[in-house]
């Protein structure tokens, strides 16, 4: 009993800190406008927020309920265009954005009420099929301009400020959420899903009601991430918003930072965004294969990724210490705080 | 249990098998191998769904619910091959038996609360912060069916939970299952090992064939002819005359 009062207090002042950490770095970003004057970098930084928001919503999904999926574009791109529909229909911006996580949930009940019933591999074929069909129905439909793609009219005054606010108060939304998520109830039944779905039910999770309910939350966000991006450039169309390139993106992000954690899809994100526009622009033609080429690295090399990584190197520097003060009982504290936080 | 049968394509793995279970009983299910233990195990425990018969529970018709809703019914299940959550610890596997269970505590310090007592009742929680991989054979089996306890179960189903432990740990998961019945939750036991079998169950169901062969108290199921024929063959006096 004392013991755990103890480790209880410990990990009260770690909450803290880590709490505390959280905060200034908030406060550092939210200050950056004011430090940093280049609208360049004001624009990066924006278009991080953006892709941090998308990877942490996938993750919800793909990386705590292990559900891998290749069809987040549909999401993305549905709120890209229910944003530009509501906006130039005269709608506030804000509220545009809402209808978009909305009707973006939606769409990930209709997509994940029959996929859902397919596990693994068969589950991520369904949502490359899925989001496939959704992109050329986008890129023949009249009423949205087709493959020639749609034009956003705002007649407010651009402000890049409003639309790097904006980006910094989603993301901060969806790493928020993911925190709570991995503390809780929800969280626990997603991550037993990921290990065994089976025993999960065995133990009163739903699972189907689970998944699809991370489904929802991740579109939710997914869709809002379109919104926001579509009112900034104010051009959207089929190839871009619904293509596949943007899914991968979108799951390359959390399987670079760390799966299946609160902070990996984060780093990826934050990773992503600054390299991105290097990689398309000095390798037009091939920054697709990459990616590819990326993604089997990470999955042969380092399946837990950047974070996965750090974990492994902090453990076995620690390890050497170990053994050279020669107290084998030691770690025992840190192999609780280092184990994987997952769910 | 009325009149269960399962087909697997023209074979009927179990057919025409009916029984009760009393609540606060250990109920046996013993056979030879292929004889439709697992089969009939699983169709209760709502893996499988019967070709054909009901299975019902203080009158409700139970048959072939989903694992969930069994849960929520007061039916758990252990696994013959255990399943523990590897990454969760071991406090964690239980706390999700907490929060999802019948009772479904939805606040995280009553639901880890009620987790550690299980845990203190079942001697793991001294391994309660390790993770769930690291766990012997014995401890992971031991977990299986303290996670399955913390549902808050009336019906617990045990797929033989002996299988590859020693006599020493045989023993004392055959105690730790008499203290379950004697807390109040009836348990339903499919074993292999006759002795471990007889040893702990008040009433026992042979099969044979995907048939019951009998039904009765441990004692009365020793002495009958039809198991001792279906388990040791035909009796010598009569093996002569062949």
């Amino acid at each position: 009993m004392r013991v755990s009062q103890r480790t209880l207090s410990i990990r009260g002042l770690v909450q803290w800190r880590r709490f505390a950490l959280l905060s200034i770095l908030l406060a550092g970003l939210a200050m950056m406008p004011w430090l940093v004057s280049s609208p360049n970098v004001i624009r990066l930084l924006f278009l991080t927020f953006l892709w941090v928001t998308t990877s942490v919503a996938w993750n919800i999904l793909g990386g705590f309920a292990g559900q891998i999926s290749f069809g987040f574009a549909v999401f993305y791109g549905i709120g890209a265009y229910t944003t530009a529909l509501a906006m130039n229909a005269g709608l506030n911006p804000f509220l545009a954005f809402l209808i978009s996580s909305v009707t973006a949930a939606a769409a990930s009940l209709i997509v994940g009420l029959p996929t859902f019933r397919l596990r693994g591999p068969y589950f991520a074929i369904a949502t490359i099929g899925i989001s496939e069909a959704v992109r050329v129905v986008m890129t023949n439909l009249s009423f949205t301009g087709g493959a020639s793609g749609y034009r956003i009219v705002e007649h407010r005054p651009f402000l890049q400020l409003e639309h790097y606010y904006t980006a910094l108060v989603l993301a901060s939304i969806a790493v928020a959420s993911s925190i709570l998520i991995s503390r809780t109830k929800f969280g626990l039944g997603l991550n037993a899903i990921r290990q065994d779905e089976d025993a999960a039910a065995g133990l009163g999770v739903n699972p189907y009601a689970y998944k699809l309910e991370a489904h929802a939350l991740a579109a939710a966000l997914t869709g809002m991430v379109g919104g926001v991006f579509a009112r900034y450039a104010a051009f959207i169309h089929p190839q871009g918003v619904f293509g596949f390139q943007t899914s991968v993106h979108i799951l390359l992000m959390p399987v670079i930072g760390g799966i299946a954690t609160v902070w990996g899809p984060v780093l990826g994100g934050v990773v992503f965004g600054i390299v991105e526009e290097q990689i398309i622009a000095s390798f037009p033609e091939i920054h697709l294969l990459i990616y590819g080429a990326l993604l089997i690295l990470i999955i042969l090399v380092e399946p837990g990724g950047i974070l996965g990584a750090f974990r492994r190197l902090y453990r076995r520097l620690h390890a050497r210490r170990r053994d050279k003060t020669s107290n084998p009982g030691g770690g025992e504290a840190d192999e609780i705080f280092w184990r994987p936080r997952r769910g | 249990m009325e009149k269960l049968t399962k087909y697997f394509g023209g074979l009927a793995a179990v057919k025409d098998v009916s029984f009760e279970v009393r609540e606060g009983q250990i109920f046996g299910f013993i056979g030879p191998n292929g004889a439709g233990k697992t089969t009939l195990f699983s169709i209760i425990a709502g893996a499988t769904k019967p070709s054909s018969g009901t299975v019902r529970n203080r009158g409700r018709d139970i048959t072939a619910l989903k694992p969930f809703r069994l849960v929520r019914a007061g039916i758990a299940r252990t696994h013959q091959i255990v399943r523990p959550f590897r990454e969760m610890t071991v406090l964690e596997n239980v706390k999700l038996a907490s929060h999802f269970g019948r009772k479904k505590v939805a606040n995280d310090a009553e639901a880890e609360a009620h987790a550690m007592d299980i845990l203190t009742g079942f001697d793991l929680d001294n391994v309660a912060h390790k993770p769930a991989s690291i766990l012997s054979v014995g401890l992971q089996k031991k977990l299986e069916i303290a996670r399955a306890m913390a549902t808050s179960p009336d019906l617990l189903l045990c797929d033989e939970i002996c299988g590859g432990l020693t006599h020493v740990e045989t023993a004392a998961m055959l105690d730790l299952l008499r203290r379950i019945r004697d807390e109040g939750t009836t348990v339903m036991y499919v074993e292999h090992d006759v002795k471990a079998i007889t040893a702990v169950c008040d009433r026992i169901l042979v099969l044979n064939y995907g048939r019951k062969l009998s039904e009765g108290a441990p004692d009365h199921i020793q002495q009958d002819p039809a198991v001792i024929e279906a388990y040791l063959g035909h009796p010598p006096a009569k093996r002569k005359e062949d």
